[in-house]
C-alpha cells in the first residue's frame, strides 16, 4: 500500500507541478504584464473624456459588455448592501459582489491573476492591499474629474481612494470622567490610563504613522519607545476593532487608543455610551480605494462604477457614517483637521519590520532593538 | 489476514498476485487511497511547497523566521499547556458524561443530547464572547454575582486557565460523542464479571471499563489535543489581551503581514504537523496489541448500572454541566440578541429589550441562500466523508495491507493546515484545472471534505477498532464476499460511530470560515460568511440572534438525524 500511497501522492503533486510555475506558488507575476490589454485601451479612451460625453460613452460601452460587473471588496456589508443596489438602480448594471476581509480580497486577486483568471473587474479594499495590487501591475490607469478633487496626499498610482478610515481614541462616557478625556496622543501614555486603555493587536500602520510623526517632530527614538511602552503598560490588547468597540461599550475598557471613527460613531448611534469628540489631533487617516483591473472583461462598466462611486456613491458613504474621499459638494472631508496619512509605500517597504516592532511593543513594552 | 500474507509469499504465484490485486477489496482499498490522497495531499503539498521554497528555489528561510524568534519557547510552551489542558478537561468531562449516559441509570438523560450538541453549534467566536460576558474580571456576570462574597474579579477568563476552560468545555461534546460510541460498543458482561468477582465499581471502571475503551480514549485524546492546538478563536480573543501567544494566533499574525510570509506560516504549521504525527504514532503504539475488538460474536446486551445513592450527586453534576456549557452561554446569547447593544443586566437594560435583532437577521438578503447552501454543504460533506472513511478505516484497521498506516497519516494532515492555506491551495489547483469547479459550490464541498477528513477518520477508525475480527471471519467462512461482509456485518456495527462523525461534521461545517471566505462566489454564500459579516460589522446583537436561530435549526435537524440513525442502526 505504501507504494500506492506514494503513487497517489506523486499524482497529486504532479498535478500541482504541471499546473503551476517554477518558484514559490505565491509569487507569480501577472501574465503579459508589459502588454497593454483591451481593458486598458478603454480606460485610456474614456479617461480623456469628461462630463456627459464620458458618461454617455460609458453607458453605451457598458451595454455592449452586457451590463454586468464583478466587484471584489472589503467594504462592510451594511454599507455595500446600500451602495451596490443604488448603483444598480442608477445604471441598470447587475453587480456580482464578492466580500471578504482585505487580506482575503488580496489573496484571491493575486491567486486569480497568477492563474490568468479574470475574476474581478473592480477591486475595492484597504490602502495597503490596493497598493500591492497596483504594484503588481494588475490595475490600469483611471483618470477623471472626481479623482482630481481628492486630497493630494492621497492620490495614488493605479488606484483611487473611495473613503477614509480615521483612527482616533474613543472612550466610554460612563467610565471616563471629563478630566480623563485624552486631547493628545501623548496623553495615552499617562499612568492614569493604566488598566482602562485598550490597544488593537494589528494596528501597526497606526503605530508606524504616529512613530514617524513623532520622529519628524524631532523626538528621539528612545523617547518615542518609552511613550509607546508607557501606553502599553497596564493596557489590554484586543483583536479586531469591531469587537474592541463592543467591549468598550460594555465597559470592559475605558479608552480605546485607536478606534475607527465610523465604528465608534455606529456604537454611539445605537445608544452605547461611547464618544470620540473632539478628535485627538492630528488624526491618522488611511485610505480605502478602488482600482480597475487590466484583465477586466467589462472595463467600461468598471469605469462607470468608479465614476459613480466617486460621485453619487460618496453621498451614500457619508450618509452611512463613513468618511468619503470627496465630499458630495466636491470639497475635502479632512479639511480643518491636521491629517497624518498612513504612508502606503512605507507600509509596503517596511511593513513587516513595523509589524514585528509593534508586536514586540504590545507584548509588554520592552526596550526595542535599535533599527 | 495471515492467509493473505502467506499466499503472497509463495514463490511463482504471479497469477495469484493478479488475483489478489484484482479482488474487489484490494481495488476498493486502492480507490479509497487515491481519493483520500487526492483530497488531503493537495493542501499538504501546497503547504510544504510554499514552506520550503522561495523565489529562488529550495529554502529554509521560513523556519529561520518562524523559529528564530526569541519568544518561540514561550509560544510552544503556551501552546502545549493550553492544548494539553483543554484536551484533558474535555476528555475527563466527555468521558464521564458518556459513561453515565450509556452505562448507568443516571437521571436527566434527555439533557445529554442538548449538552452534547449545542456547544458545537454555537460558533467559536460567539461561545468565547459569551464567556467574556460571563467571566471577564471587569464586566463578567458571574463575577458581579460573586462579588459580594469573594470580592471583585473572582474569575479571570483572560488567562491560560480561562482559555483551557472555554476551549475544554467547547470541545467536551466531541469527546462525549466519541466516547458514547465507544461505550455503546463495549461488552458490559466483562464489567459484570468484574463486579461479581468482588471488584468495586471504581475498580471495575478503572481496570475493566477504561482499558476496554482505550483505543477510543486515545483517539479522542489525539483529536482533542490537536484540535486545541489548531483552535483559533479562543487564543485570539482571550489570550492576546494579556500577550499570551500560541501557534495559531502567531500564524494568523504572520498571514496578515505583507508580503504574506507563507513560508513562515507554513513552518509553524509544519511544526504543528510534526506534533500531530507524533501524536498519531503514540496513539497507535499505545493501542497496539491491546484488547481491541470488544464487540464479539457472543451475547451482547448493555444493561445500565444502578447508581444507587450516588444518583442525586451525579444528577446534580449533570445539571451543573448542562448549566455551565449550554444554558449559561445560550442565555447570554439570547440576552445579547434582545438588547440594542450589550450592557450588564440592569432595569434599564431589560427595559430596552426588543426583537429588532431577530427581525434584522431575517431581513438580511443573503441569509436564506446561505442557510440553504450551508445545509447542502454540511449534509454533503458529512455524508461523503463518512462514506469514504468507513472504507478507509477498514483499510487502516483491518485490511492488513502493508503501509496502510500511511493512509491514516495522510487523512490526518488537513487538521493542522491553516484554513486560509488550505483554501489558497485548493484555489491554486482548481484555478488551473480544466474542470469548471472554481467559483461553484463544488469547490466549497471539496474544501469541507478535505477539512473534515481527519475527524471522519478518527470516528470511523475508533468504531472499527472496537469490532472483533471474528465476526468478519465468520461471515467470510459462511461464504459472504468482501462487499457483503462489509455492508451487512461491519457497517451496521460501526453505525453509531459513523453517525456520531456525521453529526459532528454536519454541525461544525456550519462554522467553517477561513477556507469558505476565500472560495465562495456571489450566490454561493454560506452561513459562516454571514456570521463573519455580522462580526466584522460589530453587529453583536444580530450575531447573537443568528446564533440562537442556528442553535434551534441545527438542534432540530440533529435530533431528526439521530431518530433516523437509531432506526437504521442495529443497537436498540
Amino acid at each position: 500500500m505504501s507504494r500506492r500511497s506514494a503513487l497517489a501522492g506523486l499524482g497529486a503533486a504532479g498535478l500541482l507541478l504541471l499546473s503551476g510555475c517554477g518558484g514559490a506558488p505565491t509569487s507569480g507575476p501577472a501574465p503579459g504584464a508589459d502588454q497593454p490589454t483591451a481593458a486598458e485601451a478603454v480606460y485610456a479612451e474614456v479617461g480623456a473624456l469628461t462630463g456627459s460625453a464620458r458618461h454617455d460613452r460609458l453607458v453605451e460601452l457598458a451595454a455592449q459588455e452586457g451590463n454586468t460587473l464583478s466587484v471584489y471588496t472589503s467594504l462592510n456589508a451594511d454599507i455595500a448592501d446600500i451602495v451596490v443596489p443604488q448603483f444598480e438602480q442608477a445604471t441598470g448594471v447587475q453587480v456580482n459582489l464578492y466580500r471578504a476581509d482585505s487580506e482575503t480580497v488580496l489573496q484571491r486577486t493575486l491567486q486569480e491573476a497568477s492563474a490568468g483568471f479574470a475574476g474581478a473587474d473592480v477591486v475595492e479594499t484597504n490602502a495597503t492591499q490596493m497598493a500591492i495590487i497596483a504594484a503588481q501591475g494588475l490595475t490600469g490607469d483611471y483618470e477623471g474629474e472626481q479623482r482630481n478633487k481628492i486630497n493630494e496626499q492621497f492620490r495614488y498610482d493605479g488606484w483611487t481612494p473611495t473613503r477614509f478610515n480615521i483612527f482616533a481614541p474613543a472612550w466610554n462616557t460612563n467610565l471616563v470622567r471629563p478630566d480623563l478625556v485624552p486631547h493628545r496622543w501623548e496623553d495615552l501614555a499617562d499612568p492614569k490610563y493604566d488598566g482602562i486603555l485598550s490597544l488593537e493587536v494589528s494596528d501597526y500602520d497606526w503605530y508606524m504613522t504616529l512613530y514617524t510623526h513623532f520622529r519628524q517632530q524631532g523626538m528621539p527614538d528612545a523617547d518615542i519607545d518609552r511613550l509607546f511602552a508607557d501606553m502599553v503598560k497596564g493596557s489590554k490588547v484586543a483583536k479586531g476593532h469591531s469587537g474592541q468597540v463592543e467591549l468598550l461599550s460594555a465597559g470592559e475598557f475605558g479608552v480605546v487608543a485607536a478606534s475607527y471613527t465610523y465604528l465608534t460613531d455606529k456604537a454611539r448611534t445605537s445608544g452605547a455610551p461611547v464618544d470620540d469628540q473632539p478628535f485627538v489631533e492630528p488624526v491618522v487617516a488611511r485610505a480605502n480605494g478602488g482600482g480597475l483591473l487590466r484583465s477586466s472583461k467589462h472595463p467600461a462598466t468598471a469605469m462607470l462604477f468608479m465614476d459613480w462611486m466617486l460621485k453619487d456613491g460618496q453621498q451614500v458613504v457619508l450618509d452611512n457614517g463613513l468618511t468619503p474621499a470627496v465630499m458630495p459638494d466636491g470639497t475635502d472631508p479632512l479639511a480643518g483637521h491636521q491629517v497624518l496619512p498612513v504612508d502606503v509605500q512605507q507600509l509596503i517597504n517596511e511593513g513587516n519590520d513595523w509589524s514585528a516592532r509593534y508586536d514586540e511593543v504590545v507584548r509588554g513594552g520592552e526596550q526595542l532593538p535599535e533599527k | 489476514m495471515a492467509t493473505l500474507t502467506t499466499r503472497m509469499r509463495q514463490p511463482g504465484a504471479l497469477a495469484r498476485w493478479r488475483e489478489v490485486i484484482l479482488r474487489p477489496r484490494t481495488l476498493v482499498a486502492v480507490a479509497i487511497t487515491i481519493v483520500v490522497g487526492y483530497l488531503a495531499l493537495i493542501p499538504l503539498v501546497y503547504l510544504l511547497w510554499t514552506t520550503f521554497s522561495d523565489a529562488q528555489g529550495f529554502s529554509l528561510g521560513g523556519f529561520a523566521r518562524a523559529y528564530g524568534d526569541a519568544r518561540i519557547g514561550e509560544l510552544v510552551g503556551n501552546s502545549l499547556w493550553f492544548a494539553a489542558g483543554a484536551a484533558l478537561l474535555s476528555l475527563a468531562v466527555g468521558t464521564a458524561l458518556a459513561y453515565f449516559n450509556v452505562r448507568t441509570d443516571v437521571p436527566f438523560k434527555a439533557l445529554f443530547f442538548a449538552a452534547s450538541i449545542i456547544p458545537l453549534i454555537i460558533p467559536g467566536i460567539l461561545y468565547t464572547i459569551a464567556w467574556i460576558f460571563l467571566a471577564s474580571p471587569t464586566i463578567g456576570l458571574l463575577n458581579s454575582l460573586l462579588e459580594p462574597v469573594f470580592g471583585p474579579g473572582t474569575f479571570d477568563v483572560f488567562t491560560v486557565w480561562g482559555m483551557i476552560w472555554v476551549e475544554g468545555l467547547h470541545l467536551s461534546p466531541i469527546a462525549f460523542l466519541f466516547m458514547v460510541a465507544a461505550f455503546r460498543s463495549t461488552d458490559p458482561s466483562l464489567e459484570e464479571s468484574s463486579l461479581m468477582s468482588g471488584a468495586t465499581r471504581v475498580q471495575t471502571f478503572r481496570r475493566v471499563t477504561l482499558p476496554l475503551v482505550r483505543p477510543a480514549l486515545l483517539s479522542a485524546a489525539l483529536i482533542m489535543g490537536v484540535r486545541s492546538l489548531e483552535s483559533f478563536e479562543v487564543p485570539a480573543l482571550l489570550g492576546l489581551q494579556n500577550g499570551i501567544y500560541v501557534f495559531t494566533s502567531r500564524i494568523y499574525q504572520v498571514l496578515r503581514s505583507f508580503p504574506v510570509d507563507f513560508a513562515g506560516a507554513g513552518a509553524l504549521a509544519v511544526g504543528l504537523l510534526a506534533v500531530a504525527a507524533l501524536g498519531i504514532w503514540l496513539s497507535n503504539v499505545l493501542s497496539r496489541g491491546h484488547a481491541t475488538g470488544t464487540i464479539t460474536g457472543k451475547g451482547f446486551r448493555p444493561r445500565p448500572i444502578d447508581l444507587g445513592r450516588w444518583k442525586p450527586v451525579v444528577g446534580s453534576g449533570i445539571l451543573l454541566y448542562f448549566f455551565v456549557t449550554v444554558l449559561a452561554p445560550l442565555m447570554v446569547l439570547l440576552y445579547t440578541a434582545l438588547l440594542p447593544y450589550y450592557r450588564p443586566p440592569s432595569a434599564e437594560a431589560f427595559a430596552s429589550m426588543n426583537l429588532d435583532n431577530f427581525v434584522a437577521v431575517f431581513n438580511l438578503p443573503s441569509v436564506p441562500t446561505a442557510l440553504r447552501n450551508s445545509l447542502l454543504l454540511g449534509g454533503g460533506a458529512a455524508t461523503i466523508v463518512m462514506a469514504l472513511m468507513a472504507v478507509a478505516a477498514w483499510v487502516v484497521v483491518r485490511s492488513g495491507i502493508p503501509g496502510r498506516q500511511i493512509l491514516d497519516h495522510i487523512a490526518f494532515s488537513p487538521l493542522v493546515i491553516p484554513g486560509l492555506v488550505l483554501g489558497v491551495g485548493i484555489a491554486f489547483v482548481y484555478l488551473r484545472s480544466p474542470l469548471p469547479i472554481y467559483g461553484t459550490l463544488v469547490i466549497l464541498l471539496i474544501a469541507y471534505c478535505t477539512r473534515y477528513l481527519p475527524y471522519g477518520m478518527r470516528y470511523a477508525v475508533t468504531g472499527m477498532q472496537t469490532i472483533s475480527a471474528e465476526l468478519e471471519e465468520s461471515a467470510q467462512v459462511s461464504g459472504a464476499g468482501w462487499w457483503a461482509t462489509f455492508r451487512r456485518v461491519l457497517l451496521p456495527l460501526i453505525a453509531p460511530a459513523l453517525l456520531a462523525g456525521w453529526v459532528y461534521i454536519f454541525v461544525v461545517s456550519f462554522r467553517e470560515l477561513s477556507s469558505s471566505i476565500l472560495l465562495y462566489t456571489p450566490g454561493n454564500e454560506v452561513l459562516s460568511i454571514s456570521i463573519w459579516e455580522l462580526y466584522a460589522n460589530a453587529r453583536f446583537g444580530e450575531l447573537s440572534a443568528l446564533g440562537v436561530i442556528m442553535v434551534l435549526i441545527l438542534a432540530v435537524l440533529v435530533a431528526v438525524a439521530y431518530k433516523v440513525g437509531a432506526r437504521v442502526g442495529l443497537k436498540s
